[in-house]
């Protein structure tokens, strides 16, 4: 297994992530180079702060704070466990202690981990919204209707390496090495599939809210 | 006398004959005992036992390609008395650094050796065979070291290679190692006992001669050729510092105050969670210490490949190969090209077509649009 493992951490880690880059660039500029429609209307608002609005209200207070948006019970809890889930990644795949030592050796520096029971909390909470998610899909008629194969993909690949990653901070199976080329085996693969897939719109996101936001604020509408 | 006593006599005559007091012989065999796995009561009486009455194996130490490291750690342990117990009777009939003989002479104790006690024998290798251009970084005798190694194991009744070179090819098996060490497995192929690590606790290559004579058989071995008994865990499993890995409190360089403090070393680059080896429980230097809990992380030094495993202090989960900045840029321009270039020459086609309604979207474009 060690030569799986370092298989994983080597040459496949290399192909896997400059793959993840050329196809998310290919993604990424094949949008933008798209004819932007142009607005001649007067505008009425800031386009620039809406923009910033609309970005920060999506990354900080919608998915928090379902209510505001008036939504049913049922949607408000799949609501949350959305907003959990994606907050809940993104601390552990940047303020994990072994994640920074990856950063680091990536961008050649690093930042503090956040303390690991937090982060093990976190994970745990990520599962668990991972499963909800999982149940609203396949539970829900629209969601049913809209769902393929691909859609319950994309849940079980981010869940690998997050329960991988969970099993062996509690070693609850071992071999350990044998969890950790899993685990690198899994973050290979979905370094290959994001570009793939839908998973990809946690970069477009960041392009379409500010989007969304600017076009909304011309048109003096709250973002 | 009955079986009780004759077993008493002979131990009472066994340690007059080595002037060795019982109080010191008891408590190395008890140390031995958990080396085995065994329990430290039960299991010492075994191990005494089984010293005071059975007669030892011989045993050829090869020396390859090494440091003699291995051999250092074994005759400086902080129990000479006991090691000495059993080597002295271990009858090590040939061992370069440690045989008086030397020349034509050495390596005639060897082959007689062999030709007395074929089949009975225990070959030991420290250092890692050298295949490479036809085995000359490595002679013994003027003959290549593979032929020896080969030779010398053909009639042994085991073979047990100590030290990482010799298990997994070590240093001299590292990238750009010009011998291109390999392990003594890659040359005898499996049935070797690995005593990994860099060196290996004396007590561990100890345990492997002691399980023999208790158990008549070798001990029981994980995927990688190392006895169970004492690469079962992990240094992380049995690590002083577990606790502070725990609760997330690391020493983030070596003179900050988490080191004061005696914090886990993880983000130094600690390799004890994916390294097997029993430093925590038998520890170095008389069961004093052991690296982590002197302050300097684990460098996994009993798993395969250790000196080619990213740098020592470079993180257990850092990467082991990553791409550098050029051509990290590089990917993300060739990506940005390719996808303005699809752009382009979309437009392009629908320029050259005749048709005036503008081409159908593809699926892909049609999502990212959705998307948008």
């Amino acid at each position: 297994m060690n030569d799986v493992l370092a298989f994983a951490r080597g040459p496949l880690f290399y192909g896997s992530l400059i793959f993840f880059l050329v196809a998310m660039a290919f993604r990424l500029f094949r949008v933008l180079a798209l004819r932007w429609q142009v607005d001649r209307a007067k505008p009425k608002g800031n386009a620039v702060e809406g923009a910033v609005v609309s970005l920060l209200k999506a990354l900080l207070i919608f998915p928090f704070f379902p209510g505001l948006k008036g939504l049913p019970q049922r949607s408000a809890l799949v609501f949350f466990a959305g907003g959990i889930f994606h907050l809940s990644l993104f601390l552990v795949i940047f303020f994990t202690a072994a994640h920074t030592l990856v950063w680091q050796s990536l961008l050649g520096f690093r930042w503090d981990p956040i303390p690991t029971p937090i982060i093990d909390g976190f994970t745990a909470a990520t599962i668990l919204a991972l499963i909800v998610l999982a149940i609203n899909r396949a539970t829900n008629p629209v969601l049913r209707l809209l769902s393929g194969p691909s859609s319950y993909l994309n849940l079980l690949f981010v869940l690998t390496p997050f329960l991988t990653g969970f099993i062996m901070y509690h070693r609850l199976i071992q071999p350990y090495n044998a969890v950790f080329a899993i685990h690198m085996l899994a973050v290979d693969w979905l370094l290959v599939w994001i570009p793939l897939s839908r998973i990809a719109h946690f970069m477009f996101y960041f392009f379409s809210r500010p989007a969304h936001g600017a076009e909304f604020a011309r048109r003096n509408a709250v973002p | 006398m009955s079986g009780e006593e004759k077993i008493e006599s002979a131990l009472r005559e066994f340690l007059e004959r080595k002037r060795i007091s019982r109080r010191d012989f008891l408590k190395g065999c008890g140390v031995l005992a958990i080396a085995l796995g065994l329990s430290q009561v039960d299991g010492a009486a075994k191990v005494a036992l089984a010293l005071a009455t059975k007669p030892r194996p011989p045993v050829i130490w090869l020396s390859l390609q090494d440091c003699t490291g291995c051999t250092e750690s074994l005759t400086r342990s902080q129990s000479p008395q006991l090691l000495n117990l059993i080597l002295s009777d271990l009858s090590l009939d040939y061992h370069e650094t440690l045989q008086a003989a030397a020349g034509a002479g050495a390596e005639e104790s060897r082959l007689a050796t062999m030709r007395d006690y074929a089949g009975k024998y225990v070959l030991v290798v420290e250092g890692s065979p050298t295949p490479q251009d036809g085995g000359v970084y490595c002679v013994l005798g003027g003959r290549s070291n593979i032929d020896v190694l080969k030779e010398t194991a053909a009639s042994a009744a085991a073979v047990v290679a100590v030290g990482n070179c010799a298990c997994f090819g070590g240093i001299p098996g590292a990238r750009q190692s010009p011998s291109g060490g390999v392990g003594v497995r890659d040359i005898l192929g499996n049935g070797v006992v690995h005593i990994a690590g860099c060196p290996p606790i004396a007590e561990a290559i100890t345990a492997v001669f002691v399980h023999l004579l208790v158990f008549d058989r070798l001990p029981e071995l994980d995927g990688l050729g190392r006895p169970l008994e004492t690469y079962r865990n992990t240094i992380h499993d049995r690590c002083v510092r577990r606790t502070f890995y725990d609760s997330g409190q690391y020493v983030k360089s070596f003179d900050d105050q988490g080191a004061k403090q005696g914090y886990c070393l993880y983000l130094l680059g600690c390799k004890g969670p994916t390294t097997y080896n029993a430093c925590p429980t038998l520890r170095w230097n008389g069961g004093v210490s052991y690296p982590i809990q002197s302050g300097h992380p684990c460098l996994g030094c009993s798993e395969p490949h250790f000196w080619d495993g990213g740098g020592f202090y470079a993180g257990q989960s850092a990467p082991l190969a990553s791409p550098s900045g050029v051509i990290t840029a590089v990917a993300v321009a060739a990506g940005a090209a390719l996808g303005v270039g699809a752009i382009l020459a979309g437009r392009a086609k629908s320029r050259t077509t005749s048709s005036p309604a503008p081409p159908p979207p593809s699926d892909s474009s049609s999502q990212e649009e959705k998307t948008r």
